[in-house]
């Protein structure tokens, strides 16, 4: 019997020893692609050699629905990461709000660290209401028109880069009904129809930014509270833009998801999409397809830069760390030079620094990878959302007006722009109330 | 410890009731006075979260269309599993074959058989629409047509159940006594008097459990649409579970989820008491 205690005590302490070495080791997680799970063994294996004394381990984030599902389930459980990379903009107020993310303004170093890496929009797009930095920006992937230009070549229009009357026009010469079934079955573009709020992200959003030069979706008013910012003349003609597109069947209402590539079969000469689209193609694409990235259409008369979205995913650190400091010091190591030159090599996505396109440091990859510099000159201009906690409700309110007035024309722009502000104020309003 | 024994056996079941029925319902009751995103602390909102649901045209929406659902959904069910349970309570060659084939959709994945007829739906590529353009028919939105999409959904979902209420409607014809037949035909009984007079009211108890189970299961929406059409076209097919657990998973307004489920339970214990009602008399 004593021996089955003896037993029992050693694993016991087994366990024990190695729960200890697990919580003086710090924990990051990453997104579970193979680029960014290389990136991550990579730069842990770095940091061990070179600090042995603050062990850390990577993990590629457990697999679910989204990654964010992922990482509320363990910040409700209380089984989050010491560092996470891949953090959503929009869901970190959220976060910071609830007081589970470390202020990192408040570590030595990230002050200066910040403002030698992003310009002052940046700093101000990601600073919290609070006033504190939760985040580090890591990588954008900028929304930008593809075009195929063999197809577009053959049209008289203007362009690319379009604006809404050669964009339009374009779509005019190119739909067609192939097989004369009445029906048509090729058209300019396509762009998910679903009212979901996120796809607003890669069609409403960057041509909102881009109409207006990076307005923002909210703005606080003199009391200092939110309100819907976006009942402008920008957004109303964005809804335009698109429900011509739509109306004309110069886009496709139906899902074209389910067969293959429309792009690579032809069936659309446009879309809107990021960097990651390039590999795709690439690996995919049939002999003698060509295509080009561009700035998103803008407004006839447009002048200055184009702005879109970036969709910026960006590093955290956890209040669940024990040494915040030992986890900046990694995050670093990400984000320098070297790192960030790491993740474009390994990813394809882009640093969110400044001046990536014209810095001596990235210029041999950029060279060696024409296909990314559009891309590369487009993180110039490019915006992350709103800090709010109801951005994801403030998308989805859009979303709805957007899937009646644009793809059912049930409604005229500038009433579903109105109805969607207003929606979006009473949703703040009650926000407070509830606050 | 004799007196004891009965407590001890039933403990676990009471324990089972108390972890994962009791706490759950007056856990819900108590968040609907409750404003909570899971990770911050609850804060008490009093009556809001009520007033809010009174006010929210989108719930009622959603509550519509789940009605809409039903409305073509229930008796749809019940006229083709009792036909289909009619056919096969005669002697027909097969018959165990086609009832294992009616009885095979209950069985597959209700996610299997959403996406199988999502792509039997599509507009462009759907088998539906190519035969509809064979035959020089229009092709029809089934899916992203907001007069259309709900109804779509209620077919489908019709044919993947009825194979499990022809099951009971057969085993309810079956329990009819053939001597009633057989007198009726001494009478000279036409076949739709014989079933009218004495199929009918015989069971009058089964038609009364397949309208309960299939109300209660047809409330309960939420794969279908969820799948097909993620509630579009312009909310159509919004159901209400659906709608409860987008303002639970996607906004994180559990007390203002908790609200809206705690209502609906009350719709849907309301109709079924009608049902019980009226039903049960009628038929």
């Amino acid at each position: 019997m004593l021996k089955y205690f003896i037993l029992l005590f050693l694993l016991f302490s087994a366990c024990q020893r190695d729960d200890a070495n697990q919580s003086r080791s710090l924990t990051f997680w990453c997104s579970n692609n193979a680029g960014e799970i290389t990136f991550a063994r990579e730069f842990t294996r770095q940091w061990q050699r070179n600090r042995p004394d603050k062990p850390l381990r990577y993990q590629p984030i457990p697999e679910g629905q989204s990654s964010e599902e992922i990482i509320l389930a363990s910040v409700v459980g209380k089984t989050t990461p010491d560092i996470y990379a891949n953090m959503w903009q929009g869901s970190v107020e959220m976060y910071a709000k609830a007081r589970v993310l470390v202020p990192l303004d408040t570590l030595a170093g990230f002050r200066a660290f910040i403002n030698a890496r992003c310009d002052s929009a940046v700093i101000r797009e990601i600073t919290s209401s609070d006033g504190h930095i939760y985040q580090v920006p890591w990588k954008v992937n900028p929304i930008m028109l593809l075009c195929n230009t063999r197809a577009m070549d053959g049209l008289s229009t203007k362009g690319p880069p379009y604006t809404y009357s050669s964009y339009t026009d374009a779509g005019r010469q190119f739909k067609r009904d192939k097989d004369g079934d009445g029906y048509v079955d090729q058209w300019l573009g396509y762009t998910e129809v679903k009212a979901i709020w996120y796809q607003r992200l890669f069609n409403f959003y960057p041509l909102y930014l881009a109409a207006s030069k990076g307005a923002p979706l909210l703005t606080r008013n003199p009391n200092g509270r939110l309100q819907a910012a976006f009942n402008n003349r920008h957004a109303v003609s964005v809804f335009r833009f698109l429900q011509t597109l739509y109306r004309e069947n110069y886009f496709a209402k139906e899902r074209l998801s389910a067969t293959r590539d429309p792009f690579l079969a032809n069936r659309i000469a446009t879309q809107f999409t990021g960097p990651w689209t390039v590999e795709f193609l690439e690996k995919y694409k049939d002999p003698g397809f060509d295509y080009g990235s561009f700035p998103m259409p803008v407004p006839d008369g447009h002048t200055g830069p184009v702005y879109s979205y970036g969709d910026p995913k960006n590093i955290v650190i956890f209040n669940t760390c024990r040494d915040p400091q030992a986890a900046w010091e990694f995050i670093k190591t990400l984000v320098d030079q070297p790192g960030d030159l790491r993740l474009l090599e390994l990813t394809g996505q882009f640093p969110r620094r400044k001046n990536l396109d014209t810095d001596p440091y990235f210029a041999p990859f950029l060279t060696k990878h024409p296909r990314l510099q559009p891309f590369a000159r487009q993180t110039r201009y490019i915006k992350g959302v709103d800090n709010s906690e109801v951005i994801v409700e403030v998308f989805d309110i859009i979303s709805q007006e957007y899937e009646a007035c644009v793809i059912f024309n049930k409604k005229t722009p500038e009433s579903a722009i109105a109805d969607a502000a207003r929606a979006v104020d009473v949703l703040l309003m009650s926000e407070r109330t509830i606050e | 410890m004799k007196k004891l024994l009965p407590y001890l056996l039933v403990s676990p079941y009471l324990l089972h009731v108390a972890v994962f029925v009791a706490f759950p319902v007056v856990f819900s009751v108590v968040l609907t006075f409750h404003s909570w995103n899971i990770i911050s602390p609850m804060q008490y909102v009093g009556l809001a979260n009520y007033e809010r649901l009174f006010n929210d045209r989108l719930f009622w929406q959603a509550i519509w269309n789940t009605l809409r659902f039903l409305m073509v959904h229930i008796p749809l069910q019940i006229l083709l599993a009792l036909m289909l349970a009619e056919l096969l309570n005669r002697t027909v060659r097969g018959a165990s074959f086609f009832r294992a084939a009616f009885f095979l959709p209950v069985i597959v994945s209700g996610v299997v058989v959403t996406i199988l007829w999502q792509q039997l739906l599509s507009f462009n590529s759907g088998i539906i629409n190519r035969m509809l353009t064979a035959i020089s028919l229009p092709r029809v939105a089934w899916l992203d047509d907001p007069a259309v999409a709900m109804y779509s959904i209620a077919v489908m979902a019709t044919w993947k159940n009825v194979g499990l209420y022809v099951i009971l409607f057969l085993v309810g014809l079956q329990s009819v006594p053939e001597q009633y037949y057989e007198a009726a035909d001494m009478e000279g009984a036409t076949s739709w008097q014989k079933f009218r007079f004495i199929t009918l009211p015989i069971i009058n108890p089964t038609i009364f459990t397949v309208v309960v189970l299939s109300t209660i299961s047809g409330f309960s929406l939420f794969i279908e649409p969820y799948i097909m059409t993620e509630g579009g076209p312009m909310n159509t097919t919004l159901s209400a579970v659906m709608y409860i657990y987008k303002q639970a998973f996607q906004y994180y307004h559990m007390g203002y989820s908790a609200t809206l489920g705690f209502c609906f339970a009350l719709i849907i214990l309301f109709v079924v008491v009608i049902q019980k009602r009226y039903v049960e008399q009628e038929v």
